[in-house]
């Protein structure tokens, strides 16, 4: 529903001094675009190293590992974090990278408790994030100026997992990884000009959470994850 | 080169000094001087208070009285910034605002007219102490002179320049202001000075007559024994 | 709260917050970090004037096709099942939301940080309508609990506190038992919010940018709670004023980037969201229902006129961390919720000339709001046109003033006036001296002068005399 926007659309028009225009879509044309040069000329490891040296500004952890050793570094990463609960998404490439097994049989047989994303269960997915001590996604796409995960949430691939539990991991396959916001958002914006649907949530995520608002002393950690992690890993 | 000086109101009645040094020093560097007596102020006390119309008679007075100049040169970034606004302030009147803009192209502030038309670093002077410098607002913003004062400070021989702390903030003069909110503009004075003296520096360099009235002023009320120099004063120290 | 905080005058505000040795400090301080950040990330960033450039072409584009783009953006939250709601006035905009509330029943509302809600004075209508309303944001939340401080910067809201004040608030208001240590008293405010959080029937948020391709709203945090207040309830409300917009992705980049530099010097908050609509089929979270609401609020006045680029701020507060007057006097003395620069200008378009006159003329017009703005807005300018419109439409200036500035006008203009004038003010001035070189106690005007500081002795040898003596034989 739409309340009231003759009206206000009028009056704005009538502001400007002209009729109104709904239809006609401006014309974009920029004098400057800086973005189309920024940080374009680097190669994929030179964005492995940016990303890296970024980590540290933003308090994250950094790792990089093999699609082998993928399994055994995420487990540890868990137990520095104190194990579990856990909450992941639903998510193939859990699958791909060989990690089912873990959350499947390795950290259920040692008592951690996993909740793969069920929409089925519906808000108990909320509650299980709440709990859990450690929330694990991919990153759909990686930013290595700010080193941001980007993650598109919608279905299975719910919004809490990132948000509620006390850590977080992200596991970031290296061909996600793109200079910076300006590559993202063209992704985006080019689904949304093929009329793709976009996910009803997008999350650009630096790190963890933090305020600077106690006499502007930095505290990592207010509502979000406080503390985080970021897998590198070699595509498989 | 023939150089028509806008000594500006407050040189002309309170910096008599000032004005003394800036003829001096341009003759020096080869300049002829010309300075029409009708010259009055260029308008900003009562322009800036938001008095635009009554400050337009003024304007096209300083118009009128500057035109005939080659080139005019002034020692005041603010003065200068002034001149260079007159075109936009008489937008609606575009026989004036062409020739306003014909004043605005041929106007500069002294140390930038030294510097990029005489193309002279170092004006051979000689001043014995440690010096900091206060780059004026309007010079330094809305005029985008930065390295001139610089480059010609760092070329005085015997002279040591010294950083000066948060140099960005303006001194808190900001022409009336400096009475309309005399307690705020109190403020910010003593922090420039406060700045001014962690330096340990003997002299404070400034370009703009309203700056170095406002600091002089405070430093005076206050005992501080800094002396404030106009640049023109240092550059033909010799 | 409206725009308005309270029911003080300027003078007496500046005169009280002058006096807070505290809040001055933390202000200094922050500006000074602000500032550094600002730069080395600009720096960082690269070709920043380029950046600038384009983020004043994109918000300028925006503001004068404002109407299409709002239509866009209203049609693709409704093909996302959201409602849109356009108010043009605060008032329109409070019937609005508290509707929405009593249709749900809601009893408790999270918000997350929203300045226009602030403007509006949402709060205080929820409450009356029996709503607890709770604001998540830390620097809110302190504010709140300490009997609704306003807040002081709109970026750093407690800004003006330090951390005792805040341990005695929250030992008082939420059990607080621990220490003032800054990270004890946020994990304190993370476990007594999560579980308002669970529970909270609706959450505000307010809206940096909507996107009108796709029909988003987009939310700039550090904290995480406006991503708590959209993930948990089951309703949804985006307050945005109406100029809050950009076309597409790829606009929004370049804001979020000069944004997130600006105000806090980071690359990239903790946080950007993008949300588009309410929760689809086979979600789990998110709100089931999603309300925008577009507030005009007096912004279509200042459009298609002379201070039209006061709506390209996208709240940075980049020209508060800069100003050497709001360093001194802090975000209270402006008496409004926007301060600083930007509020000065803003806020007697908002809120009238009546209430807030006084504040385009606190300023030097020293011109660093205006180098710092990331989206070029001529704000000393546009404080200087406010003094205009003071002096000439409004005729609010003191007579006095008038006056005088009438006869500068006049003396000015004419060279004999001008001339024999600072020759007078010679002998006028005389009494005044107390020795050859100041003037300690001056009379008229400037009393105010030389209550702070001397006042030069005109000379008895102005420059033009000692200029037309010499032209005769001293020329060297």
């Amino acid at each position: 529903m739409i309340q009231q926007r003759e009206t206000f659309l009028n009056n704005i028009a009538a502001a400007l001094g002209r009729e109104v225009n709904k239809t006609k879509k401006p014309e974009r044309n920029w004098k400057h675009n800086p973005q189309a040069v920024t940080l374009t000329d680097l190669s994929q490891d030179e964005l492995v190293q940016l990303f890296k040296a970024q980590c540290v500004n933003i308090h994250t952890d950094y790792v990089e590992t093999t699609a082998a050793e993928l399994k055994a570094e995420l487990s540890n990463r868990v137990d520095m974090y104190g194990g579990g609960p856990i909450s992941v998404w639903e998510d193939e490439r859990f699958d791909t990278y060989g990690l089912g097994v873990l959350l499947r049989e390795e950290w259920p047989q040692a008592g951690v408790e996993v909740n793969e994303w069920d929409i089925q269960k519906g808000a108990d997915n909320i509650k299980f994030a709440e709990k859990a001590n450690v929330g694990i996604t991919f990153s759909d796409i990686t930013l290595a100026e700010s080193a941001t995960v980007v993650l598109f949430s919608n279905g299975g691939q719910g919004r809490s997992v990132s948000l509620l539990p006390q850590t977080y991991i992200a596991i970031i396959p290296k061909s996600t990884l793109v200079p910076r916001m300006t590559q993202a958002a063209q992704a985006i914006s080019k689904k949304v000009q093929r009329e793709e649907a976009v996910p009803p949530c997008i999350n650009f995520i630096s790190g963890p959470s933090n305020s600077a608002d106690i006499e502007m002393n930095l505290v990592v950690g207010v509502h979000g994850p406080v503390k985080a992690t970021y897998i590198i890993v070699e595509d498989r | 080169m023939k150089v028509t000086l806008f000594v500006t109101c407050l040189v002309d009645m309170f910096e008599t000094n000032v004005g003394k040094a800036t003829v001096e020093l341009l003759e020096r560097l080869g300049c002829e001087i010309d300075f029409p007596t009708a010259q009055v102020c260029c308008g900003q006390p009562s322009y800036n208070s938001g008095y635009v119309e009554h400050t337009k008679s003024a304007i096209k007075k300083m118009i009128e009285t500057f035109e005939h100049a080659e080139v005019v040169v002034t020692p005041s970034g603010s003065c200068a910034t002034m001149f260079h606004e007159y075109p936009q302030i008489l937008n609606d009147e575009p026989g004036w605002s062409a020739r306003a803009r014909l004043l605005a192209e041929k106007t500069y502030e002294l140390t930038d007219f030294i510097v990029n038309v005489l193309k002279v670093e170092n004006v051979g002077a000689k001043l014995n102490g440690e010096a900091a410098y206060h780059p004026s607002c309007h010079m330094t913003r809305l005029l985008g002179i930065k390295d001139a004062p610089f480059t010609l400070l760092s070329n005085v021989e015997g002279l040591e320049m010294r950083p000066l702390p948060y140099a960005y903030n303006c001194c808190g003069f900001g022409g009336t202001f400096s009475v309309k909110m005399g307690n705020i503009s109190e403020q910010m004075v003593d922090e420039k000075v406060d700045a001014a003296v962690s330096t340990k520096a003997s002299i404070l360099v400034a370009s703009d007559g309203g700056c170095i009235m406002n600091i002089a002023g405070r430093m005076q009320r206050r005992h501080i024994p800094v002396k404030v120099m106009h640049i023109a004063e240092v550059l033909n120290a010799h | 709260m409206s725009i308005k905080i309270s029911d003080g005058q300027f003078k007496d505000k500046v005169k009280e917050n002058l006096q807070d040795d505290f809040m001055r400090g933390a202000v200094s301080s922050a500006q000074d970090r602000l500032r550094f950040r600002r730069l080395e990330t600009a720096e960082e960033l690269g070709n920043w004037e380029e950046w600038r450039s384009h983020g004043e072409e994109i918000r300028k584009h925006v503001l004068e096709n404002l109407d299409y783009y709002l239509q866009e953006l209203s049609e693709n939250v409704q093909k996302l099942g959201g409602h849109v709601h356009f108010a043009q006035t605060a008032e329109d905009a409070n019937r609005y939301i508290e509707d929405v509330v009593k249709k749900k029943e809601a009893k408790k509302i999270v918000k997350s940080k929203s300045m226009v809600t602030e403007e509006i004075g949402l709060n205080a209508v929820l409450e009356k309508a029996g709503c607890e309303v709770i604001e998540t944001d830390l620097g809110e939340y302190i504010l709140q609990l300490d009997e609704h401080d306003p807040p002081s910067h709109i970026v750093a809201p407690a800004l003006h506190k330090n951390k005792e004040q805040i341990r005695k608030v929250f030992a008082e208001k939420i059990n607080y038992t621990k220490s003032n240590d800054p990270t004890e008293l946020a994990r304190h405010a993370r476990e007594t919010l999560r579980s308002e959080f669970l529970t909270a029937d609706i959450g505000i948020t307010g809206c940096n940018f909507a996107i009108a391709e796709s029909g988003s709203i987009s939310l700039v945090t550090n904290e995480g709670n406006a991503r708590l207040a959209t993930t948990v309830p089951k309703t949804q409300i985006t307050v945005m004023g109406m100029e809050r917009i950009v076309p597409t992705f790829e606009e929004f980049e370049v804001l979020v980037s000069l944004l997130t530099r600006s105000a806090v010097g980071q690359k990239l908050t903790s946080y950007v969201t993008v949300l588009s609509g309410p929760r689809r089929e086979g979600d789990a979270d998110g709100p089931e229902e999603f309300h925008l609401v577009i507030v005009d609020n007096g912004r279509s006045k200042i459009l298609g006129t002379e201070f039209q680029s006061v709506l390209q701020c996208i709240r940075c507060a980049a020209c508060i961390n800069v100003c050497p007057v709001y360093r001194h006097i802090g975000g209270h003395s402006y008496n409004s919720i926007y301060p600083g620069p930007i509020g000065a200008v803003l806020t007697p378009l908002l809120g009238g000339y009546d209430d807030f006159k006084e504040l385009p003329y606190a300023s030097t017009l020293c011109g660093a709001c205006t180098e710092a703005c990331p989206v070029k807005i001529p704000l000393h300018e546009l404080l200087h046109k406010h003094r205009q419109v003071i002096v000439e439409k409004e005729g609010k200036a003191p007579i006095s003033e008038g006056l005088m500035m009438k006869a500068f006008g006049i003396g000015a203009a004419s060279n004999p006036l001008y001339t024999t004038g600072t020759k007078l003010a010679t002998k006028v001035m005389k009494p005044f001296m107390k020795d050859k070189e100041f003037i300690s106690k001056g009379p008229g005007p400037l009393k105010e002068w030389t209550a702070i500081r001397e006042f030069p002795t005109l000379k008895n040898e102005r420059f033009r005399d000692w200029y037309k003596n010499r032209e005769g034989g001293d020329k060297k």
